[in-house]
């Protein structure tokens, strides 16, 4: 089969005020006609830049291509005109973006969207275009296309969006697809909808995809052969299979690792510093020191006795409607939740977008108000609390946000923001004594203790998801709600910092809530599991109950839905 | 579209506090806080007889309270007694100097808006380029210099030396009164470019980093479509709706404008009131012009329904 | 910088204040305002601008405290001399050196300034922070208030606050003697009480945008109260909008003096750049163009100033803005 695209030595710089910046350097790969190529890597890695580079897309100051030759079908589109490149693009190459929220033309009907592209190459005319366009959305599985062409993108959801992205970049039936992280922003079980989509259409218009993403579970599920890219250099390339089974990049082994999986319980996860050293060589990782025992639920009624009770509690936000503007309805996010935690235990809570499980971590410290219940902690009642009591609460029980880049105030340094707290619960007896403590914590955490003076701007994500960390630290609390704490992260950082919050449980006997979406990280952190769906709970059970034998309908749907990380040819090849 | 209904209903019941609000602040500067206008108008030694006559006529001798309740009924009934100076009913006064007013501003303010859209879509166009430098300078630029100065020196070299313009004065009835009030229309525009310029450039710039703009490359639209189609019709509806708050204001016609060139408007009016210490005229003008202000924020709210999809009233 | 600063250092014999600044250096060695400053130099114009800003107001001082430009109410030469060698900008109808009048009103552009900043920051940041941090009654009270004033056009409530406190006259020069200028005092407070709205209308927004933020509700878990929150957390991230919202306060009240010279409310007993250009209204029919000329120039480069220094502290001070401009 020949080769539909070919990316030769390509690299692309970026003027900065700092000088050039190198975003993508001396990359090579091909997609074949009718295959699919999976590029994988972690944010910042490059990826993105290099299928806008295919696109000819690349913003232009401060970026441009410094090198290499981009063929398709023959033809190098480094050295074409910007008029050719217009007749490729939406033609013969078609692209889908990340954010369906805002990737679409908030203004114009999702229908007229569409047909602009066929109007524009296919020489349509308007009422052939608008036929087209409704057939199209017929294909991409939105119910009632002739009505659903004349919305407008805010009346649609999410995963309605993205169907109606690739109905516009299918329309013209291109050659070549490229997708950069398509799936992201959505739920897993929408995920799972739209990848099989794009799958039925790859195979229908025997298109050649680009596949860009983070996740090596959608990877395995979608490519027939892998591209991974490390700071802005390609490392490994070979076919899922070969990738899946003997990665030979450090890297890629780290990363192939650092993912929490369903099927598997270890204690810790290993990262991709396991394997590698920052400069880039590898380590050789010796089978002991490979993680494989599996967590075991046990209880123990002295060590691990009742520390928090939540009653019946509830959260409604009042709807409101008529010419007063009176409460006329409830939307409930919380509803009627009743649950048991143990002290040094981890309860993880997990549901799709939208199912109250953030509006619960944050009712259960009294950030919200809740409408009704008890939440009872080590036998005080934190609903019924004044408000200097709840002060002192606040010492016992803390929360550690999603954004790492919100939830740092940007003009404190990190010195300030982790003595604030304790001189606000008169930790320490003086300054000096605080500020022992805060470079402790640096280091405990995993950063530097002569770190205090630098501002939040100056680390990474991951970093200061460790200073909030650091923060909740400081008033010595027994109890943590993690919200989405890892969410915004990469997998590999991801998993350092889910190692990092198990160190820490370890050594200080920590109680935590762990809020997220995704079941693989709650499944890894977690020894009891709560599935959440508009506002209750579905099912609460141990961990390897819930992924093992769940028992609701809901949950079952959810576990299927998330990606098996192992590629189709070898799920076929051992049944 | 209920929804929407309720919303004007509630939009407009929340008017009354508003208005009660601008009523008491007028109540406040002029009632409460100026000094008895019973002196200015009698001069400096006036009988005791005099001044209670007079304060009987103007409605001096209630009591505060009563007086505030005089300025809402006004604002309610739009009767606003007669003037101190001339004695005429104010009412009659906002007719007569309305159609002047409206002659200059309509004009004024479409021609200023129109060429400034289309030069900040220039701009925007050729964004980082010399000739957005080049336009943004000149703003800058236009925008540091007094509006008196460029009134005083149009009207110096454009009409006194080169005539080419009258200088002043104003005639009713078309065309005659184009004479009189292109020079103020042009003063006017050159006034509005540098400032609305740079404001509507913003609202464009804004829109071109949007993800759509990229979903429409991607698509291989041509730049001109993007800009002319796509970003146009986005940067629209925050520029109608800014053009709509605005409108009020053109029937109180321009103040510097009117009373510099002699044209007999509104803006005219408040100054000769204000000069002569004629409360009641610039009581009034101030209650119309934020009654008509209130009513056009409710009719921006409804035009943003209109131009903008996705906003539904709440 | 200090690195690895220990804390047994400190400990050791230092003097109270000695060991005070080196704790906080282990907390702070740099203000990100300096930082801002730093990419503000970057910027040429920008720097120029600055300078041109301080300049004015180092003149403008000056000319405050009697050393500069104190003479210009002398006859220099005939009525009406133009522009020449001996003067520079020529003479006034009586016959008074225009520059030394130019000179002279620095100090009332500058004033205005920054008297009408100084009343209008307190009332506009306080009530809008109050307004975005409490939200609820106190919001729908504060919103309430500032449409009230904002539906009455400025120029109208300008007018109407200067005019009436002009006829005030006699019973404020009872209190401030009879040398004080009425006139000034009407162009501080009319500006000071009109130009408070459109602060307050941002930091209101901005305030609210920052509440709902992660790292305040963190503070709210940590137990910091209101106070905290609002003044420790908050305020210090709306900042920047004061400063540049100051900067363009200076512009509009400098142009605004000229407006309400021209209604006869301006400036009486000194000279000042509005009155001048207001002059002209008689003097350009007979060929007298300095004094227009004159304030004019001196305005435009302040104001440009002014308005230039705007645009380069939005960008050093609001990075999410970069680029766009």
């Amino acid at each position: 089969m020949s080769d539909l695209l070919e990316v030769k030595n390509l690299c692309v710089d970026f003027n900065t005020p700092e000088g050039v910046v190198r975003a993508v350097n001396d990359i090579s790969f091909t997609v074949p006609q009718g295959k699919t190529i999976g590029l994988v890597g972690e944010s910042g890695s490059g990826k993105s830049v290099t299928a806008l580079a295919v696109m000819g897309l690349i913003p232009n100051p401060p970026g441009f291509i410094s090198g290499g030759e981009i063929l398709f079908e023959g033809t190098d589109l480094v050295k074409s005109q910007e008029d050719y490149m217009r007749k490729v693009r939406g033609n013969d190459i078609a692209m889908i973006f990340q954010e369906p929220m805002t990737s679409l033309n908030p203004v114009f009907r999702v229908g007229d969207q569409i047909a602009e592209v066929l109007i524009l190459h296919m020489g349509m005319t308007k009422k052939q275009a608008w036929d087209r366009a409704v057939d199209l959305i017929n294909q991409v599985g939105i119910p009632d296309p002739s009505r659903s062409a004349l919305k407008y993108p805010h009346e649609m959801s999410g995963g309605q969006k993205q169907r109606i992205m690739i109905a516009m970049a299918i329309a013209c039936e291109p050659k070549l697809l490229i997708c950069d992280e398509p799936t992201t922003a959505l739920d897993v079980t929408i995920q799972q909808q739209v990848l099989e989509l794009m799958f039925d259409l790859q195979d229908k218009y025997k298109m050649g995809m680009l596949f860009i993403t983070h996740d090596l579970g959608v990877i395995a599920d979608i490519a027939d052969d892998v591209v991974v890219m490390y700071r802005s250099n390609l490392v490994e390339q070979n076919t899922c299979e070969n990738i899946f089974t003997g990665a030979k990049h450090p890297y890629t082994k780290g990363l192939l690792s650092c993912r929490p999986a369903l099927d598997r319980n270890p204690e810790r996860l290993l990262t991709v510093s396991d394997f590698m050293e920052e400069d880039g060589s590898e380590i050789v990782v010796d089978d002991e020191k490979t993680i494989k025992v599996d967590k075991v639920y046990n209880v123990d009624e002295e060590k691990n006795p009742y520390l928090l009770e939540v009653n019946n509690l509830s959260v409604h936000f009042p709807i409101k409607g008529g010419i007063f503007g009176r409460t006329v309805d409830h939307f409930k996010a919380v509803d009627d939740v009743s649950f048991k935690l143990r002290k040094g235990m981890t309860l993880g809570l997990v549901g799709e977008s939208g199912c109250g499980k953030t509006t619960l971590g944050r009712a259960l410290l009294r950030l919200l108000e809740p409408t009704s219940g008890q939440v009872i902690y080590d036998g005080i009642d934190i609903t019924a609390l004044d408000k200097k009591e709840l002060k002192g609460m606040r010492s016992r029980v803390q929360i550690i946000f999603q954004d790492p880049y919100s939830s740092l105030n940007p003009r404190m340094t990190v010195g300030e923001i982790l003595l604030e707290p304790m001189k606000l619960h008169s930790i320490g007896k003086d300054k000096i004594e605080r500020i022992e403590k805060a470079k402790w914590l640096m280091e405990k955490v995993g950063l530097k203790a002569d770190q205090l003076a630098r501002y939040p701007h100056e680390f990474s994500g991951g970093q200061r998801q460790r200073i909030c960390i650091a923060r909740a630290l400081a008033v010595n609390p027994e109890f943590i709600v993690c919200d989405e704490s890892v969410s915004a992260l990469d997998v590999s950082v991801q998993a350092q910092v889910l190692n990092l919050l198990l160190d820490l449980q370890e050594e200080f006997g920590l109680t935590y809530i762990f809020i997220s979406h995704d079941l693989s990280v709650v499944n890894f952190i977690s020894d009891e599991v709560a599935v959440m769906n508009a506002g209750q709970f579905v099912e609460l059970d141990q961990a390897n109950n819930i992924y093992l034998k769940p028992k609701e309908d809901y949950t079952k749907r959810l576990l299927a839905a998330i990606p098996k990380g192992i590629p189709k040819s070898l799920i076929e090849g051992q049944a | 579209m209920n929804g929407n209904l309720n919303y004007i209903i509630r939009r407009l019941i929340y008017l009354i506090p508003v208005l009660l609000g601008v009523c008491f602040l007028i109540f406040i500067l002029f009632n409460v806080v100026a000094p008895d206008p019973v002196n200015m108008m009698l001069g400096k030694h006036p009988t005791a007889d005099q001044i209670i006559e007079v304060r009987e006529q103007l409605g001096l001798n209630k009591s505060l309270p009563a007086q505030y309740l005089d300025i809402v009924k006004s604002a309610f009934t739009f009767d606003f007694g007669r003037s101190w100076a001339t004695k005429q009913q104010i009412s009659t006064m906002f007719m007569n100097g309305a159609i002047p007013s409206l002659t200059l501003t309509i004009p004024a303010f479409f021609i200023a808006t129109f060429s400034s859209i289309i030069f900040a879509v220039i701009v925007a166009y050729f964004r980082g380029k010399g000739v957005d430098l080049f336009i943004r300078v000149t703003c800058i630029a236009m925008m540091s210099i007094s509006s008196l100065v460029y009134i005083l020196v149009f009207q110096y070299f454009l009409a006194y030396k080169w005539g080419l313009f009258e200088i002043s004065g104003y005639e009713y009835g078309f065309p005659n009164f184009l004479y009189y009030v292109s020079l103020p229309i042009l003063i006017w525009v050159v006034l509005s470019l540098g400032p609305d310029i740079r404001f509507y450039r913003t609202l464009i710039l804004d829109e071109i980093y949007q993800d759509y703009v990229r979903t429409a490359k991607a698509k291989g639209l041509s730049e001109r479509t993007i800009m002319f189609k796509h970003v146009l019709r986005n940067a629209m509806i925050p520029i109608v709706t800014y053009t709509v708050v605005q409108l009020p204001f053109l029937l109180l016609g321009s103040l510097l404008l009117e009373s510099f060139f002699s044209i007999p408007g509104l803006g005219d009016m408040t100054i000769s009131a204000l000069n002569a210490s004629d409360f009641p005229v610039l009581k009034a003008m101030s209650i119309v012009s934020a009654v008509a202000y209130i009513i056009f924020t409710l009719i921006q709210d409804i035009v943003y329904t209109v131009v903008d999809p996705r906003i539904k009233l709440q | 910088m200090l690195k690895q600063n220990t804390i047994n250092d400190v400990r050791g014999a230092m003097s109270p204040s000695k060991k005070a600044d080196k704790i906080n250096t282990v907390l702070k060695d740099r203000s990100l305002w300096l930082d801002a400053w730093h990419r503000l130099k970057q910027d040429k114009i920008a720097v120029v601008s600055l300078a041109i800003v301080l300049f004015y107001a180092v003149v403008g001082l000056l000319s405050a405290m009697g050393l500069l430009a104190a003479n210009w109410n002398e006859v220099v030469g005939p009525s009406y001399a133009p522009p020449s060698a001996d003067y520079w900008f020529g003479t006034d109808f009586l016959g008074r050196s225009v520059s030394r009048k130019i000179i002279s009103g620095t100090q009332v552009a500058m004033s205005v300034g920054l008297i009408s900043s100084l009343i209008a920051i307190p009332i506009g940041v306080g009530l809008g922070a109050c307004a975005g941090y409490f939200g609820k009654w106190v919001d729908e009270a504060i919103v309430w208030f500032y449409t009230t004033f904002s539906s009455i056009p400025s120029i109208m409530l300008l007018m109407s606050i200067a005019f009436i406190i002009q006829k005030f006259q006699v019973e404020i020069s009872e209190v401030f003697g009879a040398n004080f200028d009425i006139g000034l005092f009407a162009v501080f407070i009319a500006l000071g009480l009109t130009s408070w709205v459109g602060l307050c209308r941002l930091i209101r927004g901005e305030v609210m945008k920052h509440k709902n933020r992660e790292y305040v509700q963190a503070a709210d878990a940590l137990g910091a109260g209101h106070t905290r929150k609002l003044f420790k957390h908050i305020l210090p991230n709306v900042t920047h909008i004061i400063i540049i919202n100051t900067s363009l306060q200076f512009q509009i009240a400098i142009k605004s003096e000229v407006i309400l010279s021209y209604l006869g409310l301006g400036v009486s007993g000194q000279p000042s750049w509005g009155t001048m250009i207001n002059d002209a209204k008689e003097e350009l029919a007979r060929g007298v163009y300095w004094q227009l000329l004159g304030a004019t120039i001196a305005m435009f480069v302040v104001v440009l100033a002014f308005n230039i220094l705007g645009d380069a502290l939005r960008d050093a001070l609001d990075p999410k803005l970069k680029g766009k401009s």
